[in-house]
């Protein structure tokens, strides 16, 4: 019973939130109330499931919001320029993968720690964004060819559940079937002894950042194509929720280590919680208040019935 | 038998309840509450539409479009009776917009910039304010001198203030701008004014004649600035829009520099909301019994020394 607690029970509680909402909040279990709950997600698991990668090898990337944003701003930029569609998402994750590049750099060569360096690149990521755009966001009625990467669907299923699905997947299948993803781990486990058997550990870091900053420019992508706009810091708020669904994610499935389904499933959860908290009538200033509340009780749930603390970092 | 009859009344009393009509519902969505006039605006629609005994859920964006639009969404998923919302983003949310006029609820937006999908957008005449501002900035400098402006152009009514500024100053040749800061929407957008500005201050120290702020809140902030350099009222001439208590205390107050503002009746917009909606949905009248075109005028006033008084009552 403990181990289920352990391994299960923040995703428990998470379950038992939106059975209240199902049965409280009117339309939450609507076919289109649930097609926007998992929409909305999207943005935040891709999102969170880069910040989960560069957490696997123990880095953290604290710029992948202002890196999406900025992706998301050259993106517009090229498609406001009339520029072939594809040509912009490649731009987007060109400069997002980039960004990433730069970090895994900082971190493995210049030694800089992941913190600094992505507190650094993510100021760095802002100021470009805002010197693109001049602080006036592109915006317009885009070419459905653009918006339709993430507007569309393919047989009923939005396409933006379709990207996280895939990012998911990928990212999943990467760390449990594949050598490099067991290397990332092992990485993220126990760097020395990692290193001493042969697992270039310095490489897994520079590779996990990359991946984190894909992660966002494919986030930026769907973004911009969702809202036929970019604006500097227009992922800005995502951050901390990124950060919350990776940690959140740490206490289900396998505990104390970043994972794939249980960055996913925290993801979903903080986002069924706002929009149950908006069907039940709640004031935007309770919302906060009682996400913040949850997150802690679902965590403390779990948690104090662990042999291990969950955020060791 | 008494217990069995105390039942069925008791059972019939809560089926009579589920089934009674609920109250009208309306959702508000105000999108930057930390910017003073969005409360203003959405707050008095919230007062309004409680005291009519209706249902009301009042959210705030937080000033982030993604948060918006699933805000947005979610509210239509709920079929409230009407959406009302202050600084919108018709453009940037148009998905939304026309997805709530395709499921019967209308929206009516507050200086927000006309949408095809709203009923129509209230605001002030913002040409009018803009020329208002300017024109008293201008007289107050003596139609010479240099200038330094703060500037807001994501949004549309300081957009359009501005523009109507540049307008004035190209007729004008004998006002020099020399200086300009324009905002982006930040979370941080208070300290980002007062940097920048003070970096403005600083390099036009002694040339500054006359200071344009586009809205309020930044003009209190020019206005701490220059008190903490010992600017006297009248020295240098701000003027900027929107009205409020706290700025009507700062154009009686003969510490501050702050001269005169056009005050926009943006509580009154909230009511005319709230009041249009009764009239077009729940009277059923006609959307032309309360404006014909995208458009709801209300009237903005300039405030300064010689009236001041009135509004401070």
């Amino acid at each position: 019973m403990r181990e289920v607690i352990a391994r299960y029970g923040t995703a428990l509680f998470g379950l038992a939130v939106i059975l209240v909402f199902i049965v409280f909040a009117p339309n939450f279990a609507s076919l289109g109330n649930i097609l926007n709950v998992l929409k909305d997600t999207s943005f935040l698991a891709i999102l969170a499931l880069g910040f989960a990668l560069a957490f696997t090898v123990a880095e953290l990337d604290l710029s992948i919001a202002d890196v999406a944003s900025l992706a998301a701003v050259v993106c517009g930029w090229l498609v406001q320029l009339h520029a072939p569609p594809f040509l912009a998402v490649m731009a987007a994750l060109a400069v997002a993968g980039g960004m990433g590049v730069i970090n895994g750099i900082g971190v493995t060569w210049l030694r800089v720690p992941s913190l600094i360096m992505t507190l650094g690149t993510a100021a760095i990521a802002r100021g470009l964004g805002f010197m693109i755009t001049q602080g006036v966001a592109f915006v317009g009625r885009w070419p459905v060819g653009f918006t339709s990467i993430a507007r569309g669907n393919v047989l009923g299923v939005p396409n933006l559940v379709l990207w996280m699905a895939g990012a998911a997947l990928s990212a999943w299948v990467l760390l449990s079937w594949t050598r490099l993803g067991a290397h990332m781990v092992a990485t993220g486990e126990a760097d020395e002894a990692a290193r001493l058997a042969g697992i270039p550990t310095r490489r897994m870091k520079r590779i996990g950042l990359l991946l984190a900053g894909l992660c966002a420019g494919l986030m930026a992508v769907l973004l911009a194509a969702n809202l036929s706009s970019a604006a500097p810091n227009m992922a800005g708020d995502y951050l901390l929720y990124a950060i919350a669904a990776v940690l959140l994610g740490m206490t289900m499935f396998q505990p104390g280590k970043p994972n794939v389904p249980g960055t996913i499933y925290a993801a979903l959860v903080l986002k069924a919680l706002g929009n149950g908290l908006v069907l039940l009538g709640a004031a935007y200033y309770v919302q906060d208040i009682v996400l913040g509340m949850i997150i802690i009780a679902s965590v403390a749930f779990s948690a104090s019935t662990m042999k291990k603390a969950a955020f060791k970092v | 038998m008494n217990w069995l009859r105390g039942l069925v009344m008791t059972a019939t009393a809560l089926v009579a309840l589920s089934t009674s009509a609920r109250a009208f519902e309306v959702g508000i969505i105000g999108f930057q509450f930390s910017s003073e006039t969005h409360a203003r605006a959405a707050n008095a629609a919230a007062e309004a539409a409680k005291a009519k005994g209706w249902t009301v859920t009042l959210l705030n964006s937080e000033g982030s479009l993604p948060k918006h639009v699933e805000q947005f969404e979610t509210l239509i998923s709920k079929h409230v009776d009407a959406i009302i919302i202050a600084m919108g983003k018709p453009v940037e949310a148009e998905a939304e917009f026309k997805e709530a006029r395709e499921k019967g609820i209308p929206v009516i937006t507050i200086a927000s910039g006309s949408s095809p999908y709203a009923l129509f957008d209230i605001q002030s005449n913002e040409y009018k304010v803009g020329a208002e501002a300017a024109l008293n900035l201008l007289g107050q400098m003596g139609y010479s001198g240099n200038l330094v402006t703060a500037r807001f152009d994501l949004n549309v009514a300081t957009r359009i203030r501005g523009k109507i500024l540049d307008a004035a100053l190209s007729e004008n040749q004998a006002v020099k701008e020399v200086g300009k800061f324009s905002m982006a929407r930040t979370q941080s957008w208070r300290d980002d004014v007062r940097s920048g500005m003070q970096a403005l201050l600083l390099q036009n120290q002694g040339k500054i004649n006359g200071i344009w702020a586009s809205f309020d809140g930044q003009a209190y902030i020019i206005d701490d600035l220059l008190q903490s350099q010992g600017v006297k009222k009248g020295q240098i001439a701000l003027v900027s829009a929107d009205g409020g208590k706290e700025t009507y205390a700062r154009i009686a107050d003969p510490n501050s520099t702050l001269l005169a503002t056009v005050a926009v009746p943006f509580e009154e917009m909230g009511r005319k909301a709230v009041d249009a909606v009764q009239t077009i949905v729940v009277e059923k009248k006609p959307k032309s019994t309360v404006t014909p075109g995208p458009y709801l005028f209300t009237d903005a006033v300039l405030v300064d020394a010689h009236n001041v008084q009135n509004f401070l009552k």
